[in-house]
């Protein structure tokens, strides 16, 4: 009898622990049901929210104020500067990117330059097609590091800055990306074809090379160029470029072979630049040379030559601070002038795209004569500077 | 020119049936993403926090990205999924 009350409490209990798992599952998918709903109706408002489309934009960019205290020179409020950088694409296909860099001039007008406007189709993971006026992709300076919340000193290395050493922007087209790892390294490509850069006397008497992107080259032909770049190991970045090709002139003096004033004349012209870029925890290093030789021409009063620059920059975020001591020496060549700098700097980051810098320019130059002497002073320079 | 032009659309075309067979893979390695972060961002300047954009800001921002650090479309998705991924509900929007 008490077996028999046993078996049937067994049973009973069974019945029901059986009756609440049932219970406990359908619960279960109940609330998996209502998740699903929740996560749905979410995606739906985040959609609605952004749009939904597949053509959109953003708009970044940076700005800096500059204050400077030249040597031989009153103190000023020396610069401002607002550079909008505007994004759309088209789904994960087409990308546009511009950036016109407003600055205002020692007589107070603005100054607005395009930096770039380039469009870029994705034709496949490693492959984009770039188009319009873009950064000059030879070198890391100009196509990377110029924007002022990334730079990490006030100004530019020398001989990296417009009329430089340094090609600053292209018109033309291109083809970029990055490719496979081989063997666990990563790599990445850029190369183009662009209209020719000019080379002339500037209205302060200096010979420069213009490559800054031209909507025209006249009957000279094309640049053609590229970088080729490594990452051996994380955080390091080893970069070559080349680029060959002529510039155009145009005669404001003749020698005795037949040329008239005012005809356009082709010079060869080639570039070579490498680049070595190294970043860990705090410490960072950057470094890069590069050099535009143009060819010697009967026609022409004006001496071809070798136009060539370089800087280390050495810079570390000191441990559990804001503070980020930086060093840097660059040094510029050209057939009229020799010059090189000192550059010590400590920023404070507020935030990593809010960065308050001090820093002592200590400029020399070789042949005093050649080039206006106002940029030799040493000076110092703070700059406070925000990306966003 | 007209040789260049022809090498062009060759290229062209070849890419874009290679990118349309692959088209329907979509998968993403957020570890790749963290280490591809890490390691190419600080290369040229201080890392942006999940935080300093929204969804859609960083979508933008990794495109520029790709073609400015040369990176490959997957690298590109996988470091996006990590950087979504690491977004807090109070700065998920």
């Amino acid at each position: 009898m008490k077996s028999k009350m046993f078996k049937l409490l067994f049973i009973a209990l069974l019945i029901t622990v059986v009756k609440a798992n049932e219970k406990g599952t359908l619960d279960v998918l109940k609330l998996q049901k209502e998740l699903y709903k929740l996560k749905k109706s979410i995606d739906k408002v985040e959609s609605e929210l952004e749009g939904n489309a597949k053509s959109g934009f953003q708009l970044a960019g940076y700005t800096s104020f500059d204050w400077a205290d030249i040597q031989k020179n009153d103190n000023e409020f020396s610069a401002v500067k607002f550079a909008p950088i505007f994004h759309a694409q088209y789904g994960d296909l087409f990308q546009f990117e511009g950036e016109v860099e407003f600055s205002t001039k020692e007589d107070g007008e603005t100054a607005a330059e395009l930096e770039y406007a380039a469009g870029t189709l994705f034709i496949n993971d490693y492959m984009g097609l770039q188009i319009g006026k873009f950064m000059s992709p030879l070198g890391q300076f100009v196509q990377n590091l110029h924007p002022s919340w990334i730079n990490k000193l006030p100004s530019t290395p020398v001989g990296f800055g417009h009329d430089g050493a340094a090609p600053t922007s292209n018109i033309g087209m291109g083809l970029r990306g990055g490719l496979p790892k081989v063997k666990g390294i990563r790599s990445n490509y850029a190369t183009f074809v662009s209209n020719a850069p000019t080379f002339g006397t500037a209205s302060d008497g200096d010979v420069v090379i213009d490559a800054s992107g031209k909507t025209s080259s006249g009957d000279i032909s094309k640049t053609w160029g590229g970088r080729f770049a490594i990452n051996p190991m994380g955080g390091m970045e080893i970069g070559f470029s080349s680029a060959l090709g002529k510039v155009s002139e145009t005669l404001t003096a003749i020698t005795n072979v037949g040329a008239a004033v005012g005809d356009k004349i082709a010079r060869d012209y080639d570039i070579f630049g490498t680049d070595f870029m190294f970043n860990s925890n705090s410490f960072d290093l950057k470094a890069e040379y590069i050099r535009q030789t143009i060819g010697e021409s009967q026609f022409s009063t004006i001496e071809g030559g070798i136009w060539k620059a370089w800087y280390a920059q050495v810079s570390y975020q000191l441990f559990a601070s804001n503070f980020e001591p930086v060093l840097r020496y660059s040094d510029y060549h050209n057939p009229e002038a020799k010059r090189n700098q000192w550059a010590a700097g400590l920023n404070y980051l507020f935030s990593n795209n809010l960065i308050a810098k001090v820093a002592y320019e200590y400029n020399s130059n070789e042949d005093k004569a050649a080039v206006n002497s106002s940029i030799n002073d040493n000076r110092v320079l703070v700059q406070l500077a925000f990306g966003f | 020119m007209k040789k260049i032009l022809k090498l062009i659309g060759l290229t062209l075309l070849l890419s874009l049936s290679t990118s349309a067979m692959a088209k329907n893979v979509v998968k993403v390695d957020l570890a790749n993403g963290a280490s591809v972060w890490a390691d190419t961002c600080m290369r040229c300047h201080n890392l942006r926090k999940p935080e300093d954009f929204n969804k859609r800001a960083w979508k933008y921002s990794m495109n520029h990205m790709r073609v400015r650090a040369g990176l490959t479309g997957q690298e590109t998705r996988d470091v996006l999924a990590f950087i979504l991924s690491t977004k807090t509900a109070e700065d998920a929007k």
